[in-house]
């Protein structure tokens, strides 16, 4: 899988330049590579099958209708960030959460992405996530994919408010190095 | 807690930003701050990059049906403008003309009993759907405005005037005021923008707002920033007035 996820994550921006023209054959390709990650994020976040497919749907014509939302850098991380804000949205709208517990989020990346993690694949995520010790890896796992605020977090594990937020630079910064590493290799 | 130590805990909340757990006032006071403090932008510009790349783990298998379904429905919603022919379906068993038929058959009868029943039914859904989908939209739709907002104003293009309490940010045709610790309002009491039109000589009503409990706001002024000559800021009374009332907390030319 590691080997099929790093054709896939390569072929996303070169993709959504023939998109742009609007190539319906790049995009199904698109969607072939791409489906599973915003359905799992959407899984993850809603825990409803049929809501996660139906934000399958609403993300891939987006991408679709606006291609231009997507500018340079990794696909992948773009479209997940867009799933988890859609994920997001869904909480909102359906009233499934406490509007207080649900995080906002800047302007989605494509102008704040990174060049250098443009190779960057789910393994090597996976792998640099592994070296962080689960007490900083918990709380950004459960930031980015709980739809829940910092406050929520130390709520529900029971740890000061200031150590999640500490642990959760602390694990990026890590985080940062471990890609970094990564991607020179 | 001395500088270097609020500092230290705004380093923390710039990280949490990046990975995009904050509440929505929290956000707006870490964006303000990101639009004046260096190291912290910097901070933010290398971890939020990081904190996107933890959305790569998330791929799940998805089933062969489910899968298929998805795509057919989405194929079929952009075939309208999709300009490229797809390759057509490859393989697949070959059925004799007289097992059609008979398939045709037994599909027309059991469908003709089943869709009386369907029909109903499927109405409700629809209806339904369509309420969600509407609320849904609406959601999407003030979301967008926000981060459009929070975009605005986190811009390293954007023109910031300081002002007392805060800043006058102006990108684009958009123009808000970006304000902090601002006084605690009298009671029955708001907070009034004004604008002045170029070659204007009076000033123009603006947005009336209350700042929360810390006196924190970020207010978009419904109005073209080209055409403007200057804002202001105004006590007033709740409803707002037609014209200032009090002495301006501040005007601020926009150059």
């Amino acid at each position: 899988m590691g080997r099929e996820a790093r054709v896939v994550m390569e072929d996303g921006a070169r993709l959504m330049e023939r998109v742009r023209a609007g190539d319906g054959t790049a995009f199904e390709r698109l969607y072939d590579s791409y489906h599973r990650l915003v359905f799992g994020i959407a899984l993850r976040m809603l825990g409803d099958a049929t809501m996660a497919e139906d934000l399958t749907q609403n993300v891939f014509l987006k991408v679709w209708s606006s291609p231009d939302a997507f500018r340079d850098g990794n696909f992948g991380a773009w479209i997940a960030r867009v799933a988890r804000n859609r994920s997001l949205d869904v909480l909102r709208s359906r009233s499934l959460r406490d509007e207080s517990e649900i995080p906002a989020d800047l302007a989605e990346p494509g102008t704040l992405d990174d060049a250098v993690f443009t190779r960057l694949d789910s393994q090597r995520v996976r792998s640099a996530l592994a070296t962080l010790p689960d007490e900083q890896r918990s709380p950004i796992e459960m930031g980015f994919f709980g739809g829940i605020t910092h406050d929520e977090i130390a709520k529900r594990t029971g740890i000061p408010l200031g150590t999640i937020k500490t642990r959760i630079r602390t694990g990026l910064r890590k985080l940062r190095v471990e890609l970094d590493g990564a991607v020179s290799r | 807690m001395n500088g270097a130590t609020e500092h230290e805990g705004m380093l923390d909340l710039v990280a949490v930003a990046a990975l995009g757990a904050l509440p929505a006032a929290d956000l707006r006071f870490v964006t303000l701050h990101l639009a004046a403090c260096a190291e912290c932008r910097a901070e933010y510009d290398a971890l939020r990059p990081a904190a996107d790349a933890v959305g790569l783990i998330a791929e799940e298998p998805v089933d062969t049906l489910r899968s298929a379904r998805m795509k057919k429905r989405l194929l079929a919603a952009i075939a309208p403008t999709a300009n490229a022919r797809r390759a057509p379906a490859s393989g697949g068993l070959i059925w004799s003309s007289s097992l059609v038929a008979a398939a045709a058959v037994v599909f027309a009868l059991v469908s003709t009993v089943q869709d009386i029943r369907l029909r109903s039914d499927l109405a409700n859904a629809q209806r339904a759907t369509s309420q969600l989908q509407t609320r849904v939209a609406e959601t999407q739709r003030t979301n967008e405005n926000e981060r459009d907002m929070l975009a605005d104003l986190f811009a390293a293009k954007a023109k910031r005037y300081t002002v007392a309490d805060g800043e006058v940010v102006a990108r684009g045709s958009h123009v808000y005021f970006a304000l902090r610790a601002l006084p605690a309002l009298p009671k029955g009491k708001v907070y009034q923008a004004w604008t002045l039109a170029k070659g204007a000589k009076t000033v123009a009503p603006s947005v009336t707002f209350t700042p929360n409990a810390s006196g924190s706001a970020v207010v978009q002024l419904p109005a073209d920033a080209a055409a403007l000559a200057a804002v202001a800021l105004t006590v007033e009374p709740e409803g707002g007035s037609k014209a200032p009332t009090s002495k301006p907390t501040f005007i601020q030319p926009l150059s």
